[in-house]
């Protein structure tokens, strides 16, 4: 049973897809007539549990087809899943997809989705009207819509003339139209120049703000860090981990690395450092000029030990003249979950 | 439930979505001006070759064209000509535009934006088409109009009402036949292939360009149970040789089957290779 | 000065090894269609039926003898098969240069294409060449059905009808640059191809004989080189009523090919450095 604040509900959620034979063997003749029945499937998206809570942002994790897209396209119903059941808002995926398509918006990868040859706020009257949105309240919606996303003064333009940033806003307008409880957005930011994509993610946080649950797919180790509330790392079709972001990178037994410069350093402070119960190693070598020193120390824990190593200096009247804190990412979480990197 | 959601469902607003869909495809259609070729030029064009074949053949001095008249019930060839062509040209230009909006939108990236709709999916297949139909009857008019003027075929001195009604009966016919047609062109990817062989097997049996009376035995029975030869034979008969409403009754009926069969036709190929499509992804498949 | 390193070895031999590649490719993406590839078999039969059955309809106790009146021969249909080959061998060359040049823009391969060290317009011959195979390969098939279905037969001299094709094919190489040159300045070369290339295979009599023209437009015909190869080519095979002797016919091909050649290659060089300079190469 969906407990009240739950907007998605994902249980053991499977598609397979038959496998495609190689080019030695689809030959003229068998690509012509083809064969019965395929002999192989692919998993896709294998057994995949979830819940997202009203007002989160959560993120699915993974490198290129990991199954992250596939995943999305069930459950905004594009795609039949082979197994396994989902709720959006309570409503059936499956039996009650008319119902489900109401409950949410949602963008797809690329700039594919929206029609070139309309001007934008074309592109919002017709989906409005696809969304039988009442046309007094649409026409009111489309103008706030983009005011918010700065639209208005281009929105008479044909979208083939829109930067690829403002297509995309176009497209998340297109999703926020009937103001659904819940966002769907696949890798929101690939295509994007850097001001591009920092001016999406800012905006995402935004609508977060305004209550909206947002389920989003990236392969960006930094997005799912910067945006998310929770974390789901897929990979091969499966979650492999599922936390907060800060978890997961506490999850591995990485450790942070202080790197200080000090100068008028006191050597002795070096074995109270390695008496520091949060301090697994100290590594110390002198510098030569002005007793400075180099220290680098590695901790499970640098944010609760920083301020601990500073007073230690500061007392015997040491000045930090250089800091750096290395700290695991995302990526070290799932290089240590599957040998491989996030980005292929 | 979010009590805010702005979706307002009725009949009404599936009309208005139905409306929206045939607004875009006409503004889409206005933005890009090669129709204009399309239009009036190839009405002109297209039966020439045959016009000019049936000239060479009934002779400098028409001495063939009796075999002719006896076969065709008329010796105006040219109007003969002329009518199957217009007609064929509109199937063809009905299997194109309609057999490949589907595709169209899918390669665009809109097929996916447009399911994600709350409408209903005939809805998607029916609301462009809606366009199609006003656009394909002013080309017609253009189309009988040129004929007038560059043939000297005059199509529109007859029984007007009667052609109208011709028309309005085979017109679900030829757009179910695209949609049946446009449904199983997002599944498999060779469909020039596809249009190639439904418009040949108009083109050979439905007497385009010569009476079906020269058809063997067995090529007349499938002509038969093509709805664009009943449609041909009854424009030539009322537009050329004043036919009335009595003398086309038998298959003004027939046209009205199938007036209900293709649309049906129409309507579950669509429905089962929508539903295929949604198991194997295909609808963001470009 | 040439960098020892580089592995360009140009000579006679790699510039056709080149041109083989292209035609090998395009042999390739053709058969990696198969439904498309097996109906370019059949579509010619689709056409022709209904041509078939047009003659049958004007045809007295003797045959076609309406037509005979204007062509020399009662044989309809291979009047009308001899023009689709014929066509078919004109299309190939037109789609060989031009069509796929504008095909290729749109998949934004040709800068690709361009950029390789290789004169272009061998690029644009090599592209005709699997067109041509193809092309070959159909006509026999159709024609082998056409033998079977619709009793084609002729009783010329095929060799001699081959040798009067070669200059009309290869004054269509000369046309082919120049349409080549228009397509890469045009954007939009479809609709302006579809068009005058229907007008010029009927006005040059390839399903009619040209003699059936209304007045106003024998002209326009006769002004078409085209319009000669196809009436020798008949007039050797068939033994039709041709609108010149055959020799007069063969030496206006030759001269057509003579102009067109140099001509459409001139027009070619010209605009491709014009696009060069404008940059609009590869644009669409």
């Amino acid at each position: 049973m969906m407990s009240d604040n739950t907007i998605v509900e994902v249980r053991e959620l499977c598609k397979r897809f038959p496998k495609k034979k190689t080019k030695k063997e689809a030959g003229f003749w068998s690509k012509l007539l083809p064969l019965a029945g395929p002999t192989d499937w692919f998993m896709a998206v294998e057994n995949i549990s979830l819940d997202i809570k009203q007002g989160e942002i959560f993120g699915l994790l993974g490198p290129n087809g990991a199954g992250k897209t596939t995943t999305i396209k069930m459950l905004c119903t594009l795609l039949e899943p082979s197994g396994g059941t989902a709720r959006i808002n309570g409503y059936d995926i499956i039996k009650e997809a008319s119902l489900v398509r109401q409950n949410l918006g949602a963008v797809m990868t690329g700039e594919r989705s929206i029609y070139w040859k309309l001007t934008g706020r074309e592109n919002l009257e017709y989906f409005a009207a696809l969304y039988h949105i009442p046309r007094a309240v649409a026409k009111k919606r489309i103008q706030e819509l983009l005011d918010r996303l700065e639209l208005s003064s281009r929105a008479d333009e044909y979208v083939e003339r829109y930067s690829s940033g403002m297509k995309q806003r176009v497209a998340i307008a297109k999703a926020l139209l009937a103001n659904p409880p819940l966002l769907l957005l696949d890798e929101p930011t690939v295509g994007l120049d850097p001001q591009s994509a920092r001016n999406l993610r800012e905006l995402i946080l935004e609508i977060k703000r305004e209550g909206r649950t947002i389920l989003l797919t990236t392969h960006y180790m930094e997005e799912a860090d910067q945006l998310c509330d929770r974390i789901g790392i897929v990979d091969l079709g499966k979650i492999i981990a599922l936390d907060t972001p800060a978890n997961l990178k506490k999850s591995i037994k990485q450790l942070d690395v202080m790197r200080l410069e000090i100068e008028k350093f006191d050597p002795c402070l070096i074995e109270t450092f390695q008496r520091l119960p949060a301090v697994q190693h100290v590594a110390s070598h002198d510098l030569g000029v002005d007793s400075a020193w180099s220290i680098a120390l590695q901790t499970p824990d640098s944010e609760g030990v920083l301020p601990e190593v500073i007073e230690l200096i500061n007392t015997q009247a040491g000045r930090v003249k250089h800091l750096q804190v290395t700290q695991p990412t995302l990526e070290d979480v799932f290089i240590s979950l599957t040998g491989k990197q996030l980005r292929d | 439930m979010h009590s805010s959601i702005l979706v307002q469902r009725s009949v009404g607003s599936e009309l208005r979505a139905l409306l929206a869909m045939a607004r875009k495809e006409w503004i889409i259609f206005r933005r890009y001006p090669s129709w204009v070729i399309a239009f009036f030029i190839w009405p002109v064009l297209s039966p020439m070759g045959y016009i000019f074949s049936a000239r060479a053949l009934s002779g400098p001095d028409g001495s063939a064209l009796p075999a002719f008249s006896r076969l065709a019930g008329t010796s105006d060839y040219v109007g003969f000509v002329v009518v199957g062509s217009i007609l064929w040209m509109w199937l063809n230009m009905t299997l194109w535009d309609v057999g490949f909006q589907l595709r169209n939108e899918q390669m665009r990236g809109t097929l996916e934006s447009n399911w994600l709709c709350p409408v209903w999916r005939i809805s998607i297949l029916v609301g462009p088409n809606l366009t199609k139909i006003m656009t394909m009857l002013f080309f017609l008019t253009v189309a009988a109009l040129e004929f007038r003027l560059f043939f000297g075929v005059q199509l529109l001195q007859g029984n007007i009402a009667l052609l109208l009604l011709i028309l309005f009966l085979v017109i679900p016919s030829i757009y179910g036949l695209g949609m049946a047609f446009g449904s199983l062109v997002i599944r498999f990817k060779e469909a020039n292939a596809m249009v190639f062989l439904v418009r040949g097997i108009f083109m050979v049996f439905c007497g385009i360009t010569y009476p079906l009376e020269v058809l063997p035995p067995w090529m007349r029975s499938i002509a038969m149970v093509l709805p664009l030869t009943y449609a041909i034979r009854d424009v030539r008969a009322v537009a050329l040789a004043n036919a009335t409403y009595v003398d086309i009754l038998p298959d003004l009926q027939k046209l009205a089957l199938f007036a209900l069969i293709m649309p049906l036709l129409g309507w579950l190929t669509f429905y089962f290779t929508e539903r295929r499509a949604r198991q194997s992804g295909a609808l963001g498949q470009h | 000065m040439m960098n020892k390193n580089q592995l360009s070895e140009m000579s006679w031999r790699s510039h056709i090894w080149a041109i083989l590649a292209i035609a090998r490719k395009d042999w390739l993406y053709f058969f990696r269609y198969p439904l498309n590839a097996l109906f370019r078999i059949v579509e010619p039969i689709i056409w022709l039926t209904p041509v078939y059955f047009l003659g049958q309809s004007f045809a007295t106790a003797a045959g076609n003898t309406g037509f005979a009146a204007y062509a020399g021969t009662l044989d309809y249909m291979s009047f009308v098969l001899l023009g689709a080959v014929i066509s078919s061998y004109v299309s190939a060359v037109f789609w060989g240069m031009g069509f796929s040049l504008k095909e290729e823009m749109d998949a934004g391969v040709l800068e690709s294409n361009w950029l390789a060290p290789i004169p272009r317009p061998l690029f644009l011959v090599g592209r005709t060449l699997a067109s041509l195979a193809i092309t070959t390969i159909n006509n026999a098939g159709m024609l082998f059905l056409a033998w079977l279905l619709f009793d084609f037969r002729v009783s010329g001299n095929l060799l001699a009808a081959i040798a009067i094709l070669l200059p009309m094919l290869a004054a269509l190489y000369g046309f082919g640059f120049a349409f080549a040159a228009l397509v890469l300045s045009m954007r939009e070369a479809n609709t302006l191809v579809d068009v005058s290339n229907y007008l010029v295979s009927q006005m040059s009599g390839s399903q009619f004989p040209v003699q059936a023209l209304p007045p106003f437009l024998l002209p326009l015909s006769l002004a078409l080189p085209l319009t000669y190869g196809y009436d020798a080519v008949r007039g050797y095979l068939l033994n039709t009523r041709t609108l010149l002797p055959i020799q007069l016919e063969i030496v206006i091909l030759v001269a057509f090919m003579g102009v067109m050649i140099p001509l459409g290659y001139g027009i070619f060089r010209i605009i491709e450095r014009r696009c060069k300079a404008l940059g609009t190469i590869g644009l669409h």
